[in-house]
């Protein structure tokens, strides 16, 4: 007996999506969980240690929702496997299986398959005050003598019931259901459509046996009449009724046309949010590290060790936390709407043209974040059960115009346009997003098309999602999910983003060749800035941009734009103050992009009196930004959302080089058409 | 042979059969659509397609190829 209570247990908890499973296990861990990826695969589980006070030293593991331990995808088999023996706990004391009161007619599916595979099983049923609301109640003696195992009625959001699910739980593991009985897995093949519908057949007799009126003492009748409990004891028992409140907000919300208006309010509402809300954090958070490197910059002063801490350290943690503000609000967004039921339902709304492409509905919160910015936007895309289509989502994530290209946008633009035409700049400017829509469209089916060879996996794309009632979301639920988010985004993203900072730094630092004209009679900033340029000029980035130039020359362009594009891949827009760092502009008279603008009018190529920059290699410049995946922390997250290197390698090889073609084309074409 | 696929929004139907050639109909029948279960559909998304079904206490929505499998009686 000693050495049992010794022993620290197992628990998983499975369930189908929805049943309550991840609110009981938050009660359970007291929101103080760690997520973690199985071994080689993108799915993610929860583990925690239980609570102290519950007195049962055990590992409480959320496992990923699943309908059936039959598995479907990729994804599920990973789930389902873990289950019968995880891959770093071992095989579970106890299945703590989740079932909503109110559909324990498609809930206890799972259930039975549990007990027939031979788990030790304990049912956690959930919702029950869902199924009150329709004037029912279930015996969970009846049920559990019916299912061969315990039920007990937990509320994980207030914490009731719970106590004796853990008192039931330890008895449980002291005296499992089978003893030394081997575990049956269920294979694909052998599972056949009779064995399915039977023990749905099964279900719906336990269901009519079990589930009661809700008879209530007199007295609190009419207090009950207030909280809408109603009881009528002639009415058919109809748990299978779905709630009015939710079928009278659908017929708008899921209406054939204001359901398409109401989606695209709310998704402008949600791109507006992570667009414009967190615009001025971010600038916020940028002035910070700025003010900060300035400042550390300052205090060491002109030397490599100076600048690694300033430029190298400070500003890659800058750019690690800069993403915080948008994945912030993109995960309370997506939260909110998850919490409420909508999510699933624009999902269904926007399905059909994205299923053309091999997408999914749920794609498109993922893609119209990628305008603002390609990291969220691929973390969003875990909502996609699929792995193919979740995939092929964040693979052509990055080909969304997001934020950071427009300032890059807006500098070439102003070199085409006189001032007075600025007005053209918005139309061009939206020309250029409209283009990246449906290049992203024609690329996305493409690439669908080689799926198999690209993403590898062919996972059969079906879209079959359970539209949840309506209901009041749950703050703390929705903070707790965010905070994770985050968290995950800092631990398994920050590292790499930081790291490949470092290197960008390096590269256009080393090896710090110092001005070679007279500086006397110089101001301090004027030396700074020349010393700046001196070793821009004469970096590694400098090297290679210089190594690419037979690359750059065929699109118009010379080794001075080549270091810009490699200094790029720290941030899109450092592409703009590297040019300006180029081109030796320092802005005092004019505004930066003037001054910028004007250096670049007068570039020439070598000493051969061609203009560098021409409206053709202009609009080259603008193409290979709408293609080319040049942004670090994009490559980071796609390493960490994907799980191999795999896809964000291909993901840098095929867009740069479709980048490069057709900047190609454009140039060359513009010129052939006399446009110089 | 009247499927799922073939309702108009409100109709209700009982299910006969599942079609088993399809490579959705384990998943069908997983999530509950059964034969003998009454279903109704409440809406249709713009394209027709997918379709949200009423099934057990529930709505579930399904694409129009996988609603197809579905054999109503």
């Amino acid at each position: 007996m000693n050495n049992v209570i010794d022993k620290t247990f197992l628990i998983t908890l499975v369930g189908p999506p929805n049943s309550g499973k991840t609110t009981l296990f938050n009660y359970l861990s007291g929101q103080n969980f760690k997520t973690v990826n199985y071994p080689g695969a993108t799915v993610e589980y929860s583990v925690c240690k239980l609570l102290d006070r519950f007195n049962l030293e055990a590992n409480i593991v959320d496992s990923p929702g699943i309908i059936s331990l039959i598995p479907n995808s990729p994804d599920e088999k990973v789930a389902v496997d873990a289950l019968y023996n995880h891959p770093q706990l071992g095989s579970p004391d106890l299945i703590i299986a989740t079932v909503d009161a109110s559909q324990i007619s498609r809930h206890l599916f799972l259930v039975k398959q549990l007990m027939e595979a031979g788990f030790n099983v304990l049912v956690a049923l959930t919702m029950t005050d869902m199924l009150l609301k329709k004037g029912l109640t279930i015996n969970e003696k009846e049920l559990s003598k019916e299912l061969g195992c315990n039920v007990v009625k937990v509320d994980g959001r207030t914490g009731l019931g719970v106590d004796s699910l853990i008192s039931e739980s330890l008895n449980a593991i002291e005296n499992p259901l089978f003893i030394n009985k081997k575990q049956t897995v269920f294979l694909k093949d052998d599972v056949n459509k009779k064995w399915l519908i039977d023990i749905f057949k099964d279900i719906e007799g336990i269901e009519k046996r079990v589930v009661h009126h809700f008879v209530q003492p007199k007295k609190i009748e009419a207090a009950n009449r207030k909280i809408k409990i109603f009881t009528d004891p002639e009415a058919k028992k109809n748990c299978n009724s779905i709630d009015n409140t939710t079928l009278k907000i659908d017929r708008l919300l899921l209406h054939k046309y204001w359901g398409l208006f109401f989606f695209f309010i709310i998704m402008a509402a949600t791109f507006t949010s992570i667009f414009w809300i967190a615009q001025p954090l971010m600038h916020l958070i940028d002035a910070l590290f700025e003010i900060l490197a300035q400042t550390v910059h300052n205090a060491i002063g002109e030397h490599w060790i100076g600048d690694l801490l300033s430029s190298g350290i400070i500003s890659g943690m800058g750019s690690v936390l800069i993403f915080i503000p948008q994945i912030t609000i993109l995960f309370l967004i997506l939260g909110f709407l998850e919490d409420t039921g909508y999510l699933a339902r624009g999902a269904m709304l926007i399905d059909k043209p994205l299923s053309k492409i091999g997408l999914n509905g749920k794609s498109f919160v993922p893609m119209l974040s990628g305008f603002a910015c390609a990291i969220p936007a691929m973390m969003a895309a875990r909502t996609i059960t699929n792995k193919k289509e979740r995939l092929l989502t964040i693979f052509i994530i990055p080909l969304m115009s997001c934020s950071a290209r427009i300032p890059v946008y807006l500098l070439l633009i102003a070199f085409l346009l006189p001032p007075e035409k600025a007005w053209v700049g918005g139309i061009m400017l939206a020309v250029i997003y409209i283009l990246s829509i449906i290049s992203s469209v024609v690329i996305a089916g493409i690439i669908n098309k080689f799926s198999s060879r690209i993403i590898k996996t062919t996972d059969n794309s079906s879209f079959i999602l359970e539209l949840p009632s309506y209901r009041v979301p749950k703050l703390r639920v929705v903070l707790t999910n965010t905070y994770y988010s985050v968290k995950v985004y800092l631990k398994k993203a920050g590292p790499i983003i930081f790291f490949l900072s470092i290197i960008i730094w390096g590269l256009t630092y080393f090896p710090d060749s110092s001005p070679k004209n007279d500086t006397t009679g110089m101001s301090k900033d004027e030396i700074s800035q020349a010393v700046n340029v001196e070793r821009l000029s004469g970096s590694y980035a400098a090297y290679l941009g210089k190594a690419i130039q037979p690359v750059m020359t065929p699109i118009g362009m010379d080794w001075r734009v080549g270091v810009s594009l490699i200094s790029a891949f720290a941030a899109r827009e450092v592409f703009v103050s590297s040019l300006a760092l180029i081109f030796k502009v320092t802005g005092k008279e004019k505004s930066l992009q003037t001054s910028i603008v004007d250096a670049m009018k007068k570039a020439e190529i070598g000493n051969t009196g061609q203009k560098l920059f021409t409206p053709a290699t202009i609009c080259g410049l603008i193409v290979f930004f709408m293609f080319s995946l040049q942004c670090l922390s994009t490559v980071a997250v796609s390493r960490k959302e994907t799980g191999s290197w795999r896809i964000p390698i291909l993901q840098i090889l095929i867009f740069t080089s479709l980048g490069y073609f057709f900047t190609f084309i454009t140039v060359n074409g513009l010129r052939a058409f006399g446009i110089n | 042979m009247k499927t799922a696929a073939d309702m108009i929004n409100g109709e209700k139907g009982i299910i006969r059969d599942i079609d088993g050639s399809h490579p959705s109909s384990r998943r069908i029948l997983e999530i509950g659509f059964t034969p003998g279960q009454e279903i109704e559909l409440i809406n249709k998304s713009i394209f027709n397609d997918p379709l949200a079904f009423s099934l057990r206490g529930t709505l579930i929505a399904i694409r129009k190829n996988e609603a197809a499998c579905i054999i109503l009686s």
